[in-house]
């Protein structure tokens, strides 16, 4: 049987005023029915464009080359019509970002019957009908694609979709926009699902539960899906086949298994290794140097610059194809100079990692001073009421965090991690004084303080912040040297000074002063997080405050972020606090961890213990969220989202999601259990944690009134 | 905060603006040269008054009383929806606004209509055809539009189209062909800033994701635009023209005035030159009202259009 879609010999180019960029480059690949197919690559490596040229929404690009062959028709020569018509129902596509993708002023409703009804009404519709005013006559069939988008927004698991129908987009949570996307996406009852990049802004755990809904569409509904990632894990997850782009060519394409277990291009390599969970915590991760090139000409393999096995001879010579098995081609002159990967090259790296004994715990006997504690801190927000609903119905509060207790020590990295919404992003605004806290203490450096404004400039230069968006945090009109200078004009630094610091600071995190003049726009992702990294470590603060410090990035790049985070920890001697939603990003950097749920610290302990026993369910779901290449994705989502702060569970704040819920849970709220070197809040604790091993050394113990 | 709440504390600040506008325009109109009494009198009588004469005058109409004192009568009056009585003529203001009010709305919509005719459709194209002639073409007529003054306007088309070709009457008001020429006089200036405005409100939206998305579902080009961009695109347009509409008033005194029409345009100017200084500070207050009105539509509008906008500002 013809496979549904083929892309052959694709060929785009980007003409812009000073030289033409060709984004797809040659690509070649075949879709099968009810196959899932990823297409891996960094950013840059054309794997967008190739996605937008099949359903000819390329421009301002141009295809120049090559077709694309869908259910026999060909797209590339269509004309307008076909190509239009094929997107309203062949191929729907679902894009990075759920909140840009949907239209802030239109229903979700809408949005979903607008694509539903294009197939129900073919291409003869009026106007008036297409902008929602119904005549009488049709009023039984506007009312039969209603019940038609709820029942969309139910298979995408929309909890009361009847009512949320009418919602608008930003009335969703992140993970529900984007199951309103898929909603969107599946109205038109489409055979290929193209899906770019649909979890990287996506929680870990969101992002599961996505990718099991799409494994589960393509085999109930024999979708066939085109799934873009940077990351192989992703795509290892739920594709049958993997096609590894760079440079805008295919340097590898085969089976799941056989790309991941037997790959051959130096690029998948690099792409596999860098990866945080192929590798122990706290060493340094393989990177693949450089960034991707924009190409100008077709000379050449386009990865020799990067590439540690190129010879003079990729320079110039287009690589040959070969096939390695029936189904696994790969793009590479010198593919015998190439060794086989070890595919899982844990402990291969430790030659260039850090000494692991610097990761070693500080044991509660020396911890004197900590640069932080809090305290039984919470924070509560007033939510929107109108004075007259707070006089019938009493005021409402939004618990943000709730009577959470910790201390940072010196010279420490503490990760936070937890879903959106568990508190963490509160708990670095409370410990940098943007918000203020409701009850409770902070102490720095022993020092109770308050928000910014009343903390004195030595505590202000203590804390350090790096936001999680580089890209908005950085003023986009000042040039890097202003940009980190900064603090250092706050602080009162003299003219003459600030340069030689400036300097020295990009120096710490791997920049050039080339990079100095330049401004935000000019600089890469990973380049811009550098830049902010120098803004918040110019005076050299006690302590650092990093929100989601590499969400965001490519995995290749993340793993130069988290090289750079370790070696400045290590040398500085700083306090680092490390939030994020991806547990294996925390447990690479940290030496402990506190895992938040609704507000509240519900395990901590030391990184290894955490990662090696997670004692609470929620720490053992978001391990099981983050997706691996190990093949051990036999995971169970976790259900549901994080609920309402305003309307908390009783008992165990967990207990609505957890998998091992007992009555007991819904009514006791559990205290604290020290099982191994961690302490959970749950009722199972040790069961969870494997065995009962009650008196262990007190790792990971801190303060616990 | 809700629709209640929030129209309360407008409602309270409303009330400030207004206080403020009009103590400020009393104070202005004690500031400027001359003297009513003398004015109205020598006009009225056709002879110079007699000192005592004056005197009568000015006692009668509370003048000898300081400032502030006729401040709070004045105030203590429009608080009983008395706005006082033309010096000139013993009408009560109230009646003179009622009588000149039409004209001047009549003008300020028609030109609002006429604005908008032009700017809209020349934004849509200007933006859809970015960098083409067509483009090019608007934002130069734009640009016209926005450098040429009412009042050379206005003359330029009594010209052409009332003198030369006869088509329109030179001046008056109460038919649709007398209404013509004030409001395209009035109307195309206001059209050359809303079109650059749409045009580039359209460019930004043209930008967004769910443009893409939007075609991604088969959608075609028309519905695109004017279902999802344009909607999106007018948001900001609207708070624009709601500011317009103010200033339609302040285009309407000298449009009248070169038109001829009776509205309040004209009413001001004669009043001001006579010293009638109640029906001025009528007619400020009126315009305060209807500057403050307005931008309250405005901002209703913008919470009815834009489900991502809380009242008061207050995002969470």
């Amino acid at each position: 049987m013809d496979p549904l879609l083929r892309v052959d010999n694709l060929q785009t180019e980007f003409r812009l005023p000073e030289k033409t960029v060709r984004a797809v480059n040659g690509v070649t690949f075949e879709v099968g029915r009810g196959e899932i197919v990823g297409i891996v690559g960094e950013s840059g490596s054309g794997k967008s464009v190739t996605a937008r040229s099949i359903v000819g929404l390329e421009e301002p690009g141009e295809i120049v080359g090559g077709t694309v062959t869908f259910d026999g028709t060909e797209l590339t020569e269509a004309d307008r019509t076909t190509k239009r018509r094929i997107r309203g129902s062949g191929i729907s596509m679902l894009f990075q970002d759920p909140g840009a993708s949907l239209n802030p002023v239109l229903t979700v409703g809408e949005q979903i019957l607008e694509a539903a009804t294009l197939t129900h009404d073919g291409p003869a519709k009026s106007l008036p009908a297409a902008f929602g005013f119904q005549s009488f006559r049709r009023r039984p069939l506007w009312s039969d694609a209603r019940n038609e988008a709820i029942g969309l927004l139910e298979r995408v698991g929309i909890a009361d979709a009847e009512r949320r129908i009418d919602d608008y987009p930003h009335e969703f949570s992140g993970g529900m926009r984007q199951r309103v996307m898929l909603a969107v996406a599946l109205a038109a009852n489409p055979t290929l699902l193209l899906a770019d990049e649909p979890t990287t802004a996506l929680d870990t755990t969101t992002q599961a539960q996505l990718l099991d809904l799409l494994a589960d569409l393509s085999e109930i509904e024999e979708m066939s899906i085109v799934l873009i990632s940077h990351d192989l894990g992703v795509v290892s997850e739920i594709c049958d086949r993997v096609v590894v782009l760079y440079g805008g060519e295919v340097m590898e394409s085969g089976p799941t298994e056989r790309v991941l277990n037997n790959p051959r291009h130096p690029y998948t390599h690099g792409l596999l290794r860098c990866r945080i969970d192929a590798n122990h915590s706290g060493t340094k991760l393989p990177t693949i140097d450089g960034t991707v090139p924009d190409r100008f000409d077709s000379r050449g393999c386009p990865f020799a610059s990067r590439c540690s096995y190129a010879t003079t001879e990729c320079n110039t010579t287009e690589p040959p194809v070969t096939t390695v098995e029936s189904t696994h081609h790969v793009k590479c002159s010198e593919l015998d100079s190439v060794p086989d990967l070890d595919a899982h090259p844990t402990g291969s790296n430790e030659d260039q990692g850090f000494d692991s004994g610097t990761k070693s715990l500080v044991n509660d006997d020396s911890v004197t001073d900590p640069v932080v504690r809090f305290e039984n801190v919470s924070k509560e927000y007033e939510t929107n009421q109108s004075v007259l609903e707070s006089v019938l119905s009493g005021r409402e509060q939004l618990t943000a965090v709730n009577d959470v207790s910790f201390v940072v020590r010196p010279g420490e990295t503490l990760g936070i991690v937890g879903e959106s919404g568990s508190g963490k992003s509160t708990i670095a605004e409370l410990m940098t004084g943007l918000s203020g806290l409701t009850s409770g203490t902070i102490r720095l450096n022993g020092q109770p303080v308050g928000i910014a404004e009343d903390r004195s400039h030595d505590q202000l230069n203590d804390v350090g912040m790096v936001f999680q968006d580089a890209r908005s945090s950085c003023n986009p009109r000042l040039r890097v040297r202003e940009l980190v200078a900064e603090p250092l004009i706050e602080a009162g630094w003299a003219q003459s000074e600030q340069w030689d610091r400036v300097r020295e600071v990009l120096e710490w995190v791997e920049l050039g002063p080339e990079h100095a003049d330049r401004r935000p726009h000019q600089l890469s992702g990973g380049q811009l997080q550098r830049v902010a990294l120098a803004r918040a470590m110019a005076l050299e603060p006690e302590l650092v405050v990093l929100d989601e410090p590499v969400s965001g990035l490519d995995v290749s790049i993340q793993a130069t972020v988290c090289n750079l985070l370790l070696e400045l920890q290590e040398q500085s001697g700083q306090s680092f606090v490390i939030i994020s939603h991806d547990l294996k990003v925390v447990s690479h950097l940290a030496d402990r961890i506190l895992v938040t749920y609704l507000g509240e610290i519900v395990e901590r302990g030391a990184a290894e213990s955490l990662r090696d026993s997670p004692a609470h369910p929620y720490t053992a779901a978001l391990f099981d969220a983050v997706p691996t290449i190990d093949g051990t994705s036999g995971f169970e989502p976790l259900e549901g989202a994080v609920p309402s702060p305003i309307d908390r569970p009783d008992g165990c704040s967990f207990h609505t999601r957890c998998p091992m819920v007992e009555s007991k849970c819904q009514t006791e709220s559990p205290d604290w259990q020290q099982v191994k070197g961690t302490q959970s809040r749950c009722h199972f604790a040790e069961s969870v944690a494997g065995e009962a091993s009650p008196d262990v050394d007190g790792l990971g113990n801190d303060v616990d009134e | 905060m809700n629709l209640g709440n929030y129209l309360l504390y407008r409602l309270s600040t409303a009330l400030t603006v207004l206080f403020g506008a009009s103590a400020l325009s009393f104070g202005l109109v004690f500031l400027t040269p001359g003297d009513p009494a003398e004015t109205i009198l020598d006009q009225r009588e056709d002879t110079h008054p007699t000192p005592e004469a004056v005197e009568a005058f000015r006692e009668a109409e509370g003048l000898n009383d300081p400032i502030p004192i006729q401040y709070v009568d004045w105030v203590v009056g429009i608080s009983n929806g008395d706005l006082g009585e033309s010096y000139y003529s013993s009408q009560s203001v109230t009646t003179l606004l009622v009588e000149h009010a039409p004209t001047t709305i009549e003008l300020a919509l028609a030109s609002m209509v006429v604005a908008l005719c032009i700017a809209v459709p020349a934004g849509i194209v200007s933006a859809v055809h970015r960098g083409d002639r067509i483009d090019i073409g608007s934002q130069l007529a734009a640009l016209i539009g926005v450098s040429m003054p009412n009042f050379w306007l206005g003359y330029l088309l009594i010209i052409v189209f009332s003198l030369y070709l006869g088509l329109f009457p030179v001046s008056g008001s109460g038919s649709l062909s007398q209404l013509v020429l004030p409001a395209v006089t009035l109307g195309s200036g206001m059209a050359a800033i809303i079109t650059r405005l749409v045009r580039t409100a359209m460019l930004d939206e043209l930008e967004s994701e769910y443009v893409t998305a939007a075609r991604a579902k088969g959608l075609r080009e028309r519905l695109v635009l004017y279902k999802h961009v344009l909607r999106n695109a007018l948001i900001p347009v609207i708070t624009i023209v709601g500011l317009q509409f103010g200033f339609v008033l302040n285009g309407a005194l000298v449009v009248e005035v070169v038109f001829q029409r009776p509205g309040l345009g004209m009413l001001l100017v004669d009043s001001i030159f006579a010293r009638n200084y109640p029906v001025v500070q009528g007619i400020v207050l009126l315009t305060a009202v209807i500057f403050v009105v307005t931008n309250l539509l405005v901002d209703l509008s913008y919470y009815r259009l834009d489900p991502r906008i809380r009242l008061g500002g207050t995002n969470s």
